[in-house]
């Protein structure tokens, strides 16, 4: 096994390790419907820093990391934006620290397939349901 | 040296009361124009804008925890230069005076049949609704002077700017803001030596009968 290998088995181990680790369960919908649940990092935060002046500012972002061969076994491809409005978005679920559920559309994707794990960078979606 | 001023100044200056003015102008006619569109039998809701003065973080109220999603108005004074040629040194003068009308528009992506309302796009359009609504009201014929003949020269916009949102970064809502910088031309005053009398002077003045002028001036001196 290659050191990049290893990264990569080290990576899933750390990103789904919901036990000992930051792992959380996320549930991602592809745009004809199909949920599958996943083992990742997800983050709902209200203040960052600005990457041009280094100041903290005020917007919330959210975003979640999956291990992207957890994603394909699960028979998904990786995720991305749809901007189309005639098409379904993919769809992201997750509760926050107290158990409130909250549901997003993934508005950016980010995959890195050298260590196999895309970053999503999600937005609020409204639905019915 | 003691001051010489000897009167408490107490008073708003121009761009303060202009500044209120549009406000006012504002949240006045969106009122009037909800009453209108449930006559015509449109959705009221669609006309409503919220209207605030010098709040620098206004779009706090998007946030979550709050429902109102109305679009935000925030009327914010800029600048002011003032014309030499149009004044004088003593008691008035000329302010060209700029005065940012701020446009804020919130949008969420929501599910719709097969597809979906992309969040972007519906802050943008909410944004340039409020834009459309703030210029017609302004630029009215009815507001030539802002309801402040006497006191406005003139109103007129000096530009419309709209922020494009970052496409890096993204945030979970999607609002968008639209500048509409309107320039006000119109006088501010300042305080003036308090007059006293010295002597008290009577003058009449007569036209006889071959048109002569004749003044009789009644005045004591010492």
């Amino acid at each position: 096994m290659g050191l990049r290998d290893i990264i990569s088995a080290d990576t899933k181990a750390i990103l789904e390790d919901d036990s000992l680790g930051f792992g959380w369960t996320i549930s991602l919908t592809d745009p004809d419907g199909t949920t599958s649940s996943f083992i990742g990092y997800s983050t709902d935060i209200s203040q960052i820093i600005d990457p041009d002046t280094g100041t903290i500012v005020s917007g919330r972002l959210a975003s979640v990391s999956i291990f992207i061969k957890s994603i394909i076994d699960a028979g998904l491809e990786i995720p991305y934006g749809i901007s189309d409005s005639s098409k379904k978005p993919w769809v992201v679920d997750f509760n926050d620290i107290n158990g409130n559920p909250y549901k997003f559309k993934v508005s950016q994707s980010n995959p890195d397939r050298a260590m196999g794990v895309v970053v999503l960078i999600l937005e609020s979606y409204a639905t019915s349901n | 040296m003691p001051p010489l001023i000897d009167s408490l100044i107490d008073k708003q200056d121009g761009f303060e009361i202009i500044r209120d003015q549009i406000a006012s102008i504002l949240a006045i006619e969106i009122q009037n124009q909800m009453v209108l569109a449930t006559a015509g039998g449109k959705d009221p809701l669609d006309w409503e804008l919220r209207i605030f003065t010098e709040r620098s973080n206004p779009f706090e109220q998007f946030r979550q925890g709050n429902d109102n999603k109305t679009p935000i108005i925030n009327v914010w004074f800029d600048n002011s230069n003032f014309d030499q040629k149009k004044g004088n040194t003593v008691g008035r003068q000329n302010s060209e005076s700029i005065f940012n009308i701020d446009c804020y528009g919130y949008g969420e992506s929501t599910e719709s049949g097969s597809g979906h309302n992309p969040g972007d796009k519906e802050a943008s359009l909410e944004a340039q609704k409020a834009l459309r609504l703030v210029r017609n009201i302004l630029m009215a014929s009815e507001y030539t002077y802002l309801a402040l003949r006497g006191t406005v020269w003139q109103r007129w916009i000096q530009s419309i700017q709209t922020f494009q949102p970052p496409s890096e970064g993204r945030s979970v809502e999607h609002i968008v803001g639209a500048r509409l910088a309107l320039r006000v031309s119109f006088n501010e005053f300042s305080p003036q030596v308090t007059p006293q009398i010295l002597d008290l002077l009577s003058v009449n003045i007569n036209r006889a009968e071959d048109g002569q002028i004749l003044v009789n001036a009644d005045y004591d001196y010492t």
